[in-house]
């Protein structure tokens, strides 16, 4: 997966293309208006991570010239969490999904596979991390031959889980994934705890392996060992 | 009072002052003229009195009330040619009038025919007390004439003149900081309402710049704080997945994750009131207030069953309030999150939605002081960690622009808050 990042803080940048390189994505940088134009020009990119606030000109407008130079590309904008009239214009102009600042990069890596998974493999939507297959179509998991009823939030976590295996995921990132915004005021992230021992509980009565990882004082990681 | 009625009453006041020092002055001036006058017709008289006894009239059928003429020895002294005047107080010519009046006489001596006579004419003077009561009358009609006509002209022309005046009110009045459109101010060619109505535009311009670059600085501020918390927490989560981590380590990346977690909440949250008192969200429709109750309250129905709460709501259905989309959001999550965070073990929380009037309740402790004042910023019954101090700052801004009348009331550990809209 070819992605560029258009983002005129170098640091924040950094951190994506070090976070997402280490997965099977290749990420490059583009830092203003006018570099990010040059590239969008001469190359092409499975995904763009924009940033509409951009020195030299606005996001928006690279926005307009990439769907109209590249329309099979998948868009997903950054912005400040109260730009709230870009993001929806940015949505409105054909922008696949958006990301407000701060965001955790598990979260941004998640959403690239969502928006990779719609663009690019259509009819091909199973994902599969071992004995383990998800249907991100139907909704359907199945671990070997037995198909599991998970309630939504089950399901979201383990795609989750998923899109982020052999990453250590704090519980916050994990909250903040399924319940939004509306998580940030409570104290302990024991709602993560019980769905995640309903969902080893659910796959471990399949007989699948138990994959969720507990890190002590930080989270969970979901990994083959 | 009125600046009109104000203006005419000090105009009245100084038409009295000059009517006062204008009476004075006819008084003198017709009691002169009066004297004048007399004194001619005295003089007059005296000529025809002299002419009489030329030709040879007795001096007794000359006589009368007025004239009294006698034949004198030649006296000693030069003789006055003109005679002399002097005042004098008798009685009444008319004898059914027994006062004493003033009077003005004229006495000479003079030799007629080789005889001196000595004769004196007296006249009735007008009294002063007349002539006083007749400046007066005249004064006072004149003075409540011009009353008249002063406060009629005020109050006719005051509506023509003070025209502009009251335009350029009204478009101050409906002037509105946040809309771009320029102030119907009205053209005229009064050189004080010129002055006023530039001096009105530059402020109104001034202001308008002000707000915008206020909004632009908010603005810019939560995205310039934004950023750098971005950058920190993405370092931090980079390291989290660095190989051979301890717990220890863990656990410290772990805190600092949440207290900048906690510090993009801060800023985000003082944004938006800082947007509240904007007035940035303005636009007002009736919506459907029970519908957006009843959604926010399924997102959070998970979360307060996780935390081991019990929901009791009654809503009724289809109650539309003319409230900001965006603000009931805000209101309705900020009452949820504040009903669900201050709660205790196996409490409850109760939503009712009855007759335009919204009350949340939940259980939890006393709170440590005055309810009201749980409605300031940053300010906690209990230093829970999690918790910004600003939810309730938000709901009472909220309900402060919308005119919503907000209760924070608490009882035998029963927190409600009650939220009116009549």
């Amino acid at each position: 997966m070819k992605i560029l990042i258009v983002e005129d803080e170098a640091a924040l940048a950094a951190n994506m293309q070090e976070y997402l390189g280490k997965g099977e994505m290749i990420c490059e940088w583009a830092a203003d208006f006018r570099l990010a134009e040059d590239k969008l020009i001469n190359f092409v990119y499975d995904i763009v991570v924009l940033d509409l606030l951009l020195p030299h000109g606005s996001g928006l407008d690279l926005l307009r010239l990439l769907k109209k130079s590249q329309p099979e590309t998948g868009i997903l904008i950054i912005s400040a969490k109260n730009a709230l009239d870009d993001r929806l214009l940015g949505l409105e102009l054909g922008a696949d999904d958006y990301l407000t600042k701060p965001f955790h990069l598990a979260e941004l890596n998640a959403r690239l596979k969502a928006i990779w998974r719609r663009r690019k493999l259509q009819g091909h939507t199973r994902l599969i991390f071992e004995e383990i297959q998800l249907d991100t179509e139907t909704h359907e998991v199945q671990v070997k031959t037995q198909l599991l009823t998970l309630t939504l939030k089950e399901y979201e976590l383990l795609l989750f889980f998923i899109s982020n295996k052999n990453r250590v995921l704090s519980r916050q990132t994990i909250a903040e994934h399924l319940w939004g915004d509306n998580v940030d005021f409570l104290d302990s992230f024991d709602f993560v705890y019980q769905h995640i021992k309903n969902l080893r509980k659910k796959i471990n009565a399949a007989e699948g392996q138990d994959y969720i990882k507990t890190i002590y004082g930080m989270g969970y990681k979901f990994s083959k060992t | 009072m009125r600046l009109i009625t104000k203006t005419t009453l000090w105009y009245l006041l100084l038409a009295l002052m000059v009517f006062g020092v204008g009476g004075w002055m006819t008084y003198t001036q017709v009691k002169k003229e009066v004297k004048r006058e007399t004194d001619y017709s005295l003089r007059s008289n005296m000529r025809m009195l002299i002419n009489a006894i030329k030709e040879g009239s007795p001096i007794e059928a000359l006589r009368n009330s007025k004239v009294e003429i006698r034949a004198i020895e030649a006296p000693t002294k030069p003789l006055e040619p003109r005679g002399y005047f002097s005042d004098t107080l008798a009685l009444h010519p008319s004898p059914k009038i027994d006062a004493l009046e003033p009077f003005r006489k004229l006495t000479a001596v003079r030799q007629i025919n080789g005889q001196h006579y000595w004769i004196s004419i007296i006249d009735v003077f007008i009294e002063s007390d007349d002539m006083v009561q007749g400046v007066w009358r005249i004064m006072t009609r004149l003075f409540l004439l011009l009353s008249l006509v002063l406060l009629l002209f005020s109050f006719l022309i005051s509506r023509q003149l003070l025209l502009p005046f009251r335009q350029i009110l009204s478009a101050i009045s409906r002037f509105d900081l946040r809309k771009q459109e320029t102030l119907a101010l009205p053209t005229t060619n009064t050189r004080e309402f010129r002055e006023l109505n530039q001096f009105v535009q530059s402020m109104t311009e001034k202001a308008r710049n002000d707000y915008q670059l206020l909004k632009e600085f908010s603005e810019n501020a939560s995205h310039e704080i934004q950023t750098p918390i971005a950058v920190a927490q993405g370092k931090l989560e980079l390291l989290q997945s660095q190989p051979n981590l301890q717990p220890e380590q863990l656990q410290l990346l772990q805190e600092a994750q949440s207290s900048l977690n906690k510090l993009s909440r801060l800023g985000q949250s003082l944004t938006l009131l800082t947007k509240i008192e904007n007035q940035e969200f303005v636009e007002e429709k009736a919506i459907d207030f029970s519908a957006l109750l009843q959604s926010n309250l399924s997102i959070f129905k998970e979360l307060i069953t996780l935390k081991g709460l019990r929901l009791k709501e009654h809503i009724d259905p289809q109650v539309r309030l003319p409230i900001n989309r965006n603000m009931a959001d805000l209101l309705i999550t900020n009452l949820l999150k504040n009903a669900i965070q201050h709660n205790i073990e196996n409490g409850w929380i109760r939503v009712k939605f009855e007759a335009q009037q919204l009350e949340i309740s939940n259980s939890g402790i006393a709170p440590g002081l005055p309810t009201e004042q749980l409605f300031e910023r940053f300010r906690k019954s209990q230093q829970s960690s999690a918790s910004l101090g600003l939810g309730l700052a938000i709901v009472s801004k909220i309900c402060e622009r919308q005119n919503i009348k907000l209760r924070y009331l608490y009882e035998n550990q029963v927190h409600m808050l009650k939220l009116n809209w009549n």
